[in-house]
């Protein structure tokens, strides 16, 4: 795409054969989503007067989730994982998804494991992102597998490079200069580019805008119209939400707008940027949300062990009994949340240790 | 001497290294232990930044398990998102990068995507850059924990994740367009390493008592610079084992490993 021989001198170090190195020049480039002018158009179309965008999981999912999307994943790593939102479109199925997200862990492996059983119903073409793992709980085996069985095309980024690509969508723009990815070999492998600034003369890296056709969003509060307030970590929320053509937001609690009119410097996504609102307590379970609860680590470390089994056995019993239990046997995510033991939910809601939040 | 583990003398070590009055930005795990010893002992007025968007959070609830972990957010004086944290960082106001790698080569560079097979079909893939490579370019100096194995030090990568001095060129990094100075220490249990300012290669600036600078040769796969003021690595003190696993992480989630003689 861009014309020119800026780079680094990556290729003096890199390892990488010479067919696996991303050279798109010439061809025009290919938005894994919307372009920033379909992302524009479809902004400019919505009806932008405060209506209640409150509904259900299941109509929202099925109104805009389709085969084919991007779907973009908020949180990160571990924190406020939008796992109801994963829930319900992993029940009603989506094929041939683009999965967009700077860190994520169980949201990803869900999707992963809902392909491996039933690749008709969910299946992921390719993933743009920085990280796909549980950190401390370690390495996870879908990604493993998929990789290693060349089921996903990846497109490598830093988690600045990620953040800064909605970023950049989040603000109406193609593309923004980060000062990462070069003399890596993210530089020769990724849609990125580096070109000479025409202002300092040196090189810079420029990353294209991330704008998914969903992002999947969970946050502690928001009133009925989505706008939204986020305690602790933002992550890269408040950008994925306005990247996005739309957005489906789970939240701890509905506030009352006037609770959102008193202090409008809190409020971290506008609701032009939401389109559909679920109030669903524990929505990012077992991943932690700051003022509410803490991440259960014998969950995830649970879940992660079914599917290491599967990767080294290639045996998907215990895969397929733990979708058939708890995704695909249940109505709804409360009715998965009520699957696990009251004490243990309010065990970690101490854990988190009454995280100051202001909800008044 | 007191007795005390691997992973305790990285932490000790990691905090040793650190500056007062600088600010670090922390991965999960030992950097972040490291980082609180040296607050609690010689580096008061070090601050933390967690690539989730936090500035100087205050642990008092105890360990993060993660990055984004909700308790690395209490009590900090700034709490953003990845742009904020990377930002500060674009913009200078993050001394050191501390980070892990699967492999490293004599230039610093890492590798955190994969080991055998190729990019497109990996033998093992692992989670990705993450923040690291970010980190690497752009806090002004990088150091790196790692085991101190052959195939861990490694002649040739299999992927450069974050960037070190490349090939040694003089203007590897700039033509890279990276702001941060790059490679400053690689932290072993056994070993502790620098970049010499020449020809920008691993330095052996310390090797840990009862062991000589063969020794450590011979765990590397590529030919070190040996520092001519190699030092032995100071042990850590009963008082700083206390702190290391009373205060920083009494779980022993990073620290509670086998023990070394």
């Amino acid at each position: 795409m861009v014309q020119n021989n800026v780079g680094s001198l990556i290729k003096n170090v890199s390892s990488l054969q010479q067919d696996e190195i991303n050279n798109t020049t010439g061809e025009p480039f290919e938005w894994w989503g919307p372009s920033p002018a379909e992302a524009r158009k479809k902004a400019v179309e919505k009806k932008k007067g405060l209506h209640d965008k409150r509904t259900t999981l299941k109509d929202a999912v099925g109104k805009y989730v389709k085969d084919g999307i991007n779907l973009g994943i908020a949180g990160f790593v571990n924190t406020r994982t939008p796992v109801a939102i994963v829930h319900e479109i992993i029940r009603q199925g989506a094929k041939d998804l683009t999965l967009s997200f700077q860190s994520n862990s169980i949201c990803c492996e869900l999707l992963a494991g809902a392909m491996i059983l039933e690749p008709d119903h969910v299946s992921i073409k390719r993933v743009e992102l920085a990280w796909w793992g549980y950190e401390v709980i370690g390495i996870a085996p879908l990604l493993r597998y998929l990789t290693t069985n060349e089921m996903i095309e990846i497109d490598d980024y830093t988690n600045y490079g990620m953040s800064a690509r909605f970023k950049a969508a989040s603000m109406g723009i193609p593309f923004i200069p980060t000062r990462d990815h070069g003399g890596s070999d993210m530089e020769l492998v990724n849609r990125g580019a580096m070109v000479e600034c025409p202002f300092t003369g040196e090189n810079v890296y420029l990353v294209p805008a991330c704008h998914p056709d969903v992002a999947i969003v969970h946050v502690p509060a928001a009133d009925m119209y989505g706008n939204c307030r986020i305690f602790g970590a933002h992550c890269t929320c408040p950008e994925i939400a306005l990247a996005a053509t739309y957005s489906i937001v789970t939240t701890e609690q509905i506030i009352p707008t006037e609770n959102i009119r008193n202090y409008p410097n809190l409020t971290e996504i506008p609701y032009p940027a939401v389109d559909a609102l679920i109030e669903q307590p524990f929505g990012c379970y077992p991943g932690a949300c700051y003022g509410y609860y803490w991440f259960d680590m014998p969950e995830f470390l649970d879940f992660k062990n079914i599917c290491d089994e599967f990767r080294k056995t290639g045996n998907k019993d215990k895969l397929r009994e733990y979708y058939d239990k708890y995704i695909f046997g249940c109505e709804n995510f409360d009715d998965f949340l009520g699957t696990r033991p009251y004490s243990k939910l309010k065990e970690l809601r101490q854990m988190d240790g009454v995280q100051p939040i202001l909800i008044d | 001497m007191a007795e005390y583990g691997p992973f305790e003398m990285i932490a000790y070590t990691g905090s040793r290294v650190l500056e007062d009055e600088t600010i670090v930005f922390v991965g999960t795990g030992l950097p972040i232990i490291a980082s609180m010893h040296a607050q609690m002992t010689h580096a008061p007025n070090l601050n933390m930044i967690f690539e989730a968007g936090s500035l100087g959070a205050v642990l008092e609830q105890g360990l993060p398990l993660s990055v984004g972990d909700t308790k690395a957010f209490r009590k900090a004086v700034f709490a953003k998102g990845l742009c904020g944290a990377f930002e500060l960082t674009q913009r200078g106001y993050s001394d050191y990068a501390f980070i892990g790698g699967a492999q490293i080569d004599m230039y610093g560079n890492i590798n955190s995507h994969f080991e055998g097979g190729t990019y497109s079909k990996p033998a093992v893939r692992f989670p990705g850059s993450g923040g690291a490579g970010a980190m690497a370019a752009n806090c002004e100096k990088t150091i790196a924990i790692m085991a101190l194995e052959k195939r861990r030090f490694v002649d040739k990568l299999d992927f450069v994740t974050s960037i070190g001095f490349g090939d040694g060129s003089p203007n590897y990094r700039e033509k890279a367009g990276v702001m941060g100075s790059g490679p400053y220490r690689v932290i072993t249990n056994q070993a502790l390493f620098g970049f010499d300012e020449e020809t920008r290669r691993m330095v052996l600036l310390e090797v840990i008592p009862g062991k000589t600078a063969e020794d450590i040769q011979e765990l590397v796969s590529f030919e070190l610079l040996i520092s001519p003021d190699l030092k032995e690595m100071e042990e850590p003190t009963e008082e700083d084992l206390s702190l290391l696993r009373e205060k920083c992480d009494p779980e022993g989630y990073f620290l509670k490993r086998k023990v070394v003689k």
